[in-house]
């Protein structure tokens, strides 16, 4: 039963360097991971986003061997992982909070797993080198992981796996131990370091912007399952369920009937649909255009405004309807002749109907 | 009123817990306890007393009974024989302790448990209790020897009791538990992600344990032995009731001097030597920790 699925040869580029088949995880009664399936290619950045307990470290934590499924099969490289013990594998495993040695010195962590693989000590040190000068930490050879801020830490973790050249990078939410300042940064550094290396990663968040940031592919996982897997545009363009609408951005929501086909939005404007009956309109805030009631394009659909304020050239709004829901929108900083101020009664409107994602009604 | 203002600024100061304060009741009940006692010792150790019906007419300083003790070749070999059981001691229960405290380490929760209260149980019971036990396991008439004889291998009962081995064993069994204890503190602590990152690193089992977990336990291998060495060189419980009455070390000397022979001027010098080689055993215990630690990290494979 095992492996049977991936039959492709390497070479081919569009054969998968990781595969996952319908992975099952279970603790007690408790299904971590439902049947999972996952393929990640040659050179990309696939990142596993979800939720806080929805099974993206148990999902990294077998493939990297350090527990077995209870279902499905793994395979690297065209080779069934199930018999390959851990410290066999071709994956490099970064730590949620790095797990550095911290008895050994920076050259000592990075040069443990040439060490382990008997590799010559002069060989040792000059691929240790290398491998520091790569994640710009030469120098801090002798220091102790104690005494190295927390971007550093990280670079010393990722030098400690890229100098073994792994197949496979599987990074567990590598920017949780950092303050927030800093992560910016880090993250486009970490996607130029990984792209630099030719490395294949699996990197695992709940943080979207995060995942926006550094990924070629998403994998937006619920409950143990990946629920789309796609480009980061694709994923937020064209959701293929609420929930992933909901997960990924801001967006406004709510219930409607299709009617021949139709669904009527509420300025007026129609959407076409191939669901039918009950369904949940989503629209993101920069899809909604808002005028002041005053102009003369004023529509049927209106609220108050209640709040408002700039970040950076965007300006954020949000209306009150007559019903209580709260909408929010967003314009270019000068879009509007007169900026409306709070309080004040506004229109809204869909600029592109066409954009507004519906789902069935749960 | 608060109660802190009834207190005297003494009082207020013992009770924040800050600096050496708090420890203040601590170091006086040693100093009565440990101090006073030691200073006795010396006085009697390195001194003659002149007296007269129980009364002291003079004291003055003097080395004779210590010159005595060293130029006594009984005090050569009972010294030597007690550092060879303490360090033989020492070894095995580092030897033993370790690789219980790898199944703690590595163990699930009830092998945790089951290790726990093996460990704790017997310090709980009386040292002489227990050293009474393993006169009824190795005795002539013991369960070892009537064992044996039942299943047909000997005829004789074979002398186990009262020789060194029956001393080294029960020495190792009353004082593993002293060994295991910090090993499971230093266990407890241990981030078992460190050993998935060197597996991950490709190391084996062996590597992981030798490069991660072996130099990561070495401060508590370290504290194990020195309490271990301590106490093993100074009981004299095991080998008086094990060794039966002939074994001699430097401890049941202290004992015999002081209450058989009564020769208080004797006994205080030997408890006198007892304590400060057994602190030159320590500085070197603390010593061979600081080499082992840096040996077990430096990329020695
Ligand atoms: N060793 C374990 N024993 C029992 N439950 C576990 C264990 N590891 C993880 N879980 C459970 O599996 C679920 C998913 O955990 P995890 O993979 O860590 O989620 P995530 O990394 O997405 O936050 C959680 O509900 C967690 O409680
Ligand atoms: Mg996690």
């Amino acid at each position: 039963m095992p492996g049977s699925a991936s039959v492709t040869t390497g070479g081919d580029s569009a054969s998968p360097i990781v595969f996952i088949r319908e992975i099952i995880k279970r603790y007690g009664a408790n299904t971590v991971l439902d049947r999972c399936s996952l393929a990640a290619h040659e050179g990309e950045i696939l990142t596993l986003l979800g939720p806080s307990g929805c099974g993206k470290t148990t999902l990294l934590r077998c493939i990297a061997g350090f527990i077995q499924p209870d279902g499905g099969a793994i395979s690297i490289d065209g080779a069934d992982m199930a018999q390959m013990p851990v410290n066999r594998r071709p994956v490099g495993v970064v730590f949620q909070s790095y797990a550095l040695f911290p008895h050994l010195t920076v050259a000592g962590n990075v040069g443990y797993g040439l060490r382990m693989r008997g590799v010559a000590k002069s060989d040792i040190a000059q691929r240790v080198k290398a491998a520091l000068a790569s994640v710009s930490l030469s120098g801090l050879d002798d220091r102790y992981p104690a005494q190295l801020s927390g971007g550093q830490q990280q670079r010393v973790a990722i030098a400690r796996v890229v100098v073994l050249q792994p197949r496979v990078l599987l990074l567990d939410e590598p920017f949780n131990a950092l303050d927030a300042k800093l992560r910016g940064s880090m993250q486009v550094e970490l996607r130029h370091l990984i792209k630099q290396l030719g490395l294949t990663a699996l990197f695992v968040t709940h943080d979207q912007e995060e995942a926006m940031t550094l990924s070629d592919r998403i994998a937006v996982m619920r409950a143990g399952r990946i629920e789309q897997l796609d480009r980061p545009d694709a994923i937020y363009d064209r959701p293929t369920t609420a929930y992933v609408a909901d997960f990924i951005g801001a967006s406004n929501t709510w219930y409607s009937r299709v009617d021949g086909g139709l669904v009527r939005l509420p300025d007026g404007q129609t959407v076409s649909t191939t669901h039918s009956g009950d369904v949940k309109v989503m629209v993101r805030p920069h899809n909604l255009v808002l005028h002041r009631a005053s102009s003369e394009r004023a529509g049927s659909w209106s609220g108050k405004l209640v709040f408002r304020r700039h970040v950076g050239a965007m300006m954020e709004y949000e209306v009150q309807l007559p019903d209580g829901q709260a909408i929010r929108a967003v314009g270019l900083h000068g879009d509007q002749p007169v900026e409306p101020s709070p309080s004040e009664s506004v229109t809204l409107a869909v600029r592109n109907p066409a954009a507004c994602m519906v789902f069935p009604a749960a | 009123m608060t109660p802190t203002a009834l207190h005297g600024p003494f009082i207020d100061r013992l009770l924040s817990g800050r600096g050496i304060w708090p420890a203040v009741p601590a170091i006086i009940v040693l100093a009565i306890v440990a101090v006073i006692p030691f200073m006795v010792l010396l006085s009697l150790g390195f001194s003659d007393v002149v007296s007269s019906r129980g009364v002291i007419i003079s004291q003055e300083f003097s080395l004779r009974h210590l010159k005595a003790a060293l130029s006594d070749s009984l005090y050569w070999t009972t010294f030597r024989r007690s550092i060879g059981l303490a360090v033989t001691t020492t070894l095995l229960c580092m030897l033993l302790g370790f690789p219980v405290a790898y199944l703690y380490l590595i163990g699930g929760k009830w092998t945790r448990r089951i290790i726990l209260v093996l460990t704790i149980a017997p310090i709980l019971t009386s040292g002489i209790v227990r050293t009474y036990a393993w006169i009824v396991i190795l005795g002539g008439r013991g369960v070892i020897n009537t064992t044996l004889m039942q299943l047909g291998l000997i005829d004789q009962p074979v002398r186990i009791i009262n020789t060194h081995w029956a001393v080294l064993i029960g020495m190792v069994q009353i004082h593993l538990p002293i060994m295991i204890l910090p090993l499971i503190a230093v266990m407890t602590r241990h981030d078992t992600r460190l050993d998935e990152a060197s597996a991950n690193l490709g190391a084996t089992r062996l590597g992981t344990l030798r490069h991660v977990i072996l130099p990561l336990a070495t401060p508590g291998l370290g504290t194990g032995a020195a309490l271990v060495f301590t106490l093993s060189y100074t009981t004299f419980v095991v080998p008086q009731l094990l060794g039966g009455g002939n074994y001699l070390n430097a401890a049941t000397m202290v004992f015999e001097q002081v209450v058989y022979a009564l020769e208080w001027n004797k006994g205080a010098v030997t408890a006198v030597i007892l304590m400060a080689t057994c602190l030159i055993g320590l500085i070197g215990i603390a010593a061979l920790t600081n080499l082992a630690t840096r040996w077990t990290r430096a990329g020695r494979s």
